[in-house]
C-alpha cells in the first residue's frame, strides 16, 4: 500500500536531475580504468593473483555504473525538460558507459593468459596504459566541469574553459594511438619469443587499451555537441 | 445579533476548518521553496510566514474576500428575500469545498483551494436559480469569467516573469562571475525578503477562501454589516497559522529535502515571480492559486535553463483539476445545501 500523506504540493514540477547520476556514472569509469592500471602493473610483474582478484573488483564497478546508467535512462520520461536536448545526453552516455565496459573487459581478458614479456614491451604496456588512464582522468576533469556549467546555467565563460577541455582530451587520445601502432610493430618484431598466441593476446590486449582511451575522447566529443546544442 | 447562535458557530468552525487546510498545505507549498533552496530553517520560515500570513490576510484580504462573498452570486439580494438561506448555502459551500480540498489533498492532486470555493460558491447560486429564488442571469457571470481567466493567465505570467527575472539574474549576475558558490550566499538574504513577501501575497489572496463566505454568511445573520470587519479576516488569518504550525511545518520539510535543486538564486526568481502575480491579482479582487502560480514560476525558471530538470507532466494535472474542480465543488455544495433544507436547518 502506498503511504498516502496529507501533502498537496508542487513536488511533482520538480524531477531528478539526471547530470549527479551522470557525474557518478562516470567516476565509476575513472575508478574502473584506475583498477585497471593496477592490474596492468600486476599482469607485467607476473602476479596473476592479483589480476584475477582486480578483474572481480571491475566487475562490481562495471555493474554500478550499469545500475545508473539505467537509473539516468528509466528518469528520463519525454515530459521531463533539460536545459539540454535529452538525446544528445543519451548519446553521450553511451560512450561514457563504454568506458567502464572495455575496462571489465581487459580485466579478464589478462587474466586468460600469463605471458613472460620482453622489456621493452612492458615498458610499452605500462606507458600505453598510463596514457590511457591519463585521458581518462581528463575526461573526469571534463564531466566535473558540467556541474559547474549548471551552476552557472551555462554561462559563456564556463562554457568556453569547458570545451578547452575537450581538445585536450582528444590530444592524449592521440598520443594513445600513437604509442599502441609502435607497441603493435615492437610485438609483431618479437613474434619469435611470444609464439603465435602470444602475439595474438597481445595485440588484442593492446588494441582493447587503446579503446578506452577511443571511448572518452568520443564521450568528450558528443558531450561538446550537447552543450553547443543546447 | 447573536453571536452565540449555532449557526455563527458552525460557520466559525467550518471557516477555521478550510483555513487550516490553506495554512497546512498551500501556505505550506510557497513557504517549503525557501527552506528548499536552504536559504532559512523551518523555524525562521515558519515565523515569517506566521507574521506575513497574517499580515496579508487582514491588512490586503479584503478585496477578494469581497469577490467571493458577494460578487459571484448577489449575495446582498438575496439576503433581503431569505437571509436563512444565505447563511445555510454559505456554510454548504464552505463546508463543500473542504471536503473536496481534504479529498484531494489524501490523494495527492494539484487542486487549489480558490477554485473549490469559487466553485462552492457558484453550486449555491445555482440552487437559488433552480429555486427560482435567483435568476440565471443574476449570477454574475462576466466576474466568474474574469475569474476563470485568471486562473489560466495567473500561472503563465508566473512563468513569464520567473523566466525573464531568472535570465536577468543569469546575464547580469551568474555569468560574470567565477565564483557562483558566492552569488547563492548573497541571494540568501534576499530571499528571506521573498518569503516575507510571497506569505504576504498568499495571505492578501487565499484568506478569501475561508473567510469569503464566512463573512457573507455572518453579514446575513446579522453579525456584521456589510464590509468585511477585520477581526473576522483575522480568524481566516488566525486558522491559516494554525494550519502551518499543525501540520504545515512537515509538508516544508517534505518540500526543503526533496528540491535541492533550487538554489537561493533559482528559488527567489520563482518566489519573487509567484508573490508579484499573486498580489497584482489581490489587487484586481480575483482569487488564484498561488501553488499552480508558483508550479508556473518554476517552469520559468526551468525554460530559462536555471534548473537541471523539470517535469511537465504537472502541466496536464493542473488542467485537469481545473476542469474537475468546479462542477465537483459546485455539486456537492449544492447537495449539502439541499441536504441541509431537506432535514429542516
Amino acid at each position: 500500500m502506498i503511504k498516502r500523506e496529507y501533502i498537496r504540493s508542487v513536488l511533482n514540477v520538480f524531477a531528478e536531475s539526471p547530470f549527479r547520476p551522470l557525474h557518478m556514472h562516470a567516476e565509476k569509469g575513472g575508478d574502473a580504468v584506475r583498477k585497471l592500471s593496477e592490474s596492468v602493473e600486476a599482469y607485467c610483474e607476473g602476479d596473476m593473483t592479483r589480476v584475477e582478484i582486480l578483474s572481480r573488483e571491475i566487475d562490481i564497478i562495471e555493474h554500478e555504473a550499469d545500475v545508473i546508467k539505467q537509473t539516468i535512462r528509466s528518469q528520463l520520461k519525454s515530459s521531463i525538460m533539460l536545459p539540454v536536448n535529452a538525446n544528445d545526453l543519451l548519446d553521450f552516455l553511451k560512450p561514457q558507459d563504454a568506458i567502464p565496459d572495455d575496462a571489465q573487459d581487459v580485466a579478464y581478458w589478462l587474466t586468460l593468459r600469463q605471458c613472460e614479456l620482453p622489456d621493452v614491451i612492458r615498458n610499452g604496456l605500462l606507458e600505453l596504459m598510463s596514457k590511457t588512464a591519463e585521458t581518462v582522468e581528463m575526461y573526469e576533469t571534463l564531466i566535473d566541469k558540467l556541474s559547474e556549467l549548471l551552476e552557472t546555467s551555462f554561462s559563456k565563460k564556463e562554457v568556453k574553459q569547458t570545451l578547452a577541455i575537450v581538445p585536450q582530451v582528444e590530444e592524449l587520445e592521440h598520443e594513445v594511438d600513437i604509442i599502441e601502432t609502435n607497441l603493435t610493430k615492437v610485438i609483431f618484431k618479437h613474434e619469435d619469443i611470444l609464439g603465435g598466441a602470444g602475439v595474438y593476446h597481445l595485440t588484442e590486449l593492446v588494441k582493447a587499451i587503446g579503446d578506452i582511451a577511443d571511448k572518452s575522447e568520443h564521450a568528450a566529443d558528443r558531450m561538446r555537441t550537447m552543450i553547443l546544442r543546447r | 445579533m447573536d453571536f452565540f447562535d449555532p449557526m455563527v458557530i458552525a460557520l466559525v468552525i467550518a471557516g477555521l476548518y478550510m483555513a487550516w487546510n490553506i495554512g497546512a498545505n498551500d501556505l505550506a507549498n510557497a513557504m517549503g521553496t525557501s527552506v528548499g533552496s536552504g536559504a532559512m530553517s523551518i523555524k525562521q520560515v515558519i515565523i515569517i510566514a506566521a507574521i506575513f500570513e497574517f499580515a496579508g490576510a487582514v491588512l490586503f484580504g479584503e478585496k477578494v474576500t469581497s469577490t467571493i462573498a458577494k460578487g459571484i452570486v448577489p449575495i446582498d439580494a438575496i439576503e433581503i428575500i431569505d437571509p436563512h438561506i444565505v447563511a445555510l448555502g454559505m456554510l454548504a459551500a464552505i463546508l463543500a469545498a473542504g471536503f473536496w480540498i481534504t479529498f484531494a489533498t489524501f490523494y495527492n492532486l494539484p487542486v487549489s483551494t480558490s477554485h473549490s470555493i469559487v466553485g462552492a460558491v457558484l453550486g449555491f447560486g445555482l440552487v437559488l436559480a433552480y429555486n427560482n429564488t435567483i435568476a440565471m442571469a443574476d449570477i454574475n457571470w462576466t466576474v466568474l469569467a474574469k475569474i476563470v481567466a485568471s486562473w489560466l493567465i495567473s500561472p503563465l505570467l508566473g512563468a513569464i516573469f520567473a523566466y525573464l527575472l531568472f535570465m536577468l539574474i543569469k546575464h547580469f549576475i551568474l555569468q560574470q562571475t567565477d565564483k557562483p558558490y558566492h552569488i547563492e550566499k548573497k541571494f540568501v538574504s534576499l530571499q528571506i525578503l521573498t518569503a516575507c513577501y510571497i506569505a504576504f501575497a498568499h495571505g492578501s489572496n487565499d484568506v478569501a477562501n475561508a473567510v469569503g463566505p464566512l463573512s457573507a454568511g455572518m453579514n446575513a445573520l446579522g453579525v456584521i454589516d456589510t464590509g468585511i470587519p477585520i477581526w473576522v479576516l483575522a480568524i481566516g488569518g488566525v486558522g491559516m497559522v494554525i494550519g502551518l504550525m499543525t501540520w504545515g511545518y512537515r509538508v516544508i520539510e517534505t518540500i526543503g529535502t526533496k528540491i535541492t535543486e533550487l538554489t537561493p538564486t533559482r528559488g527567489f526568481a520563482a518566489q519573487f515571480a509567484t508573490a508579484s502575480v499573486v498580489l497584482v491579482h489581490s489587487y484586481s479582487s480575483l482569487p488564484i492559486s498561488t501553488t499552480h502560480t508558483l508550479v508556473g514560476s518554476v517552469i520559468g525558471v526551468g525554460l530559462a535553463g536555471g534548473l537541471a530538470a523539470v517535469d511537465l507532466s504537472v502541466i496536464g494535472k493542473i488542467i485537469m483539476s481545473w476542469i474537475i474542480t468546479v462542477p465537483v465543488a459546485a455539486l456537492t455544495s449544492a447537495l449539502i445545501l439541499t441536504g441541509l433544507m431537506g432535514i429542516g436547518i
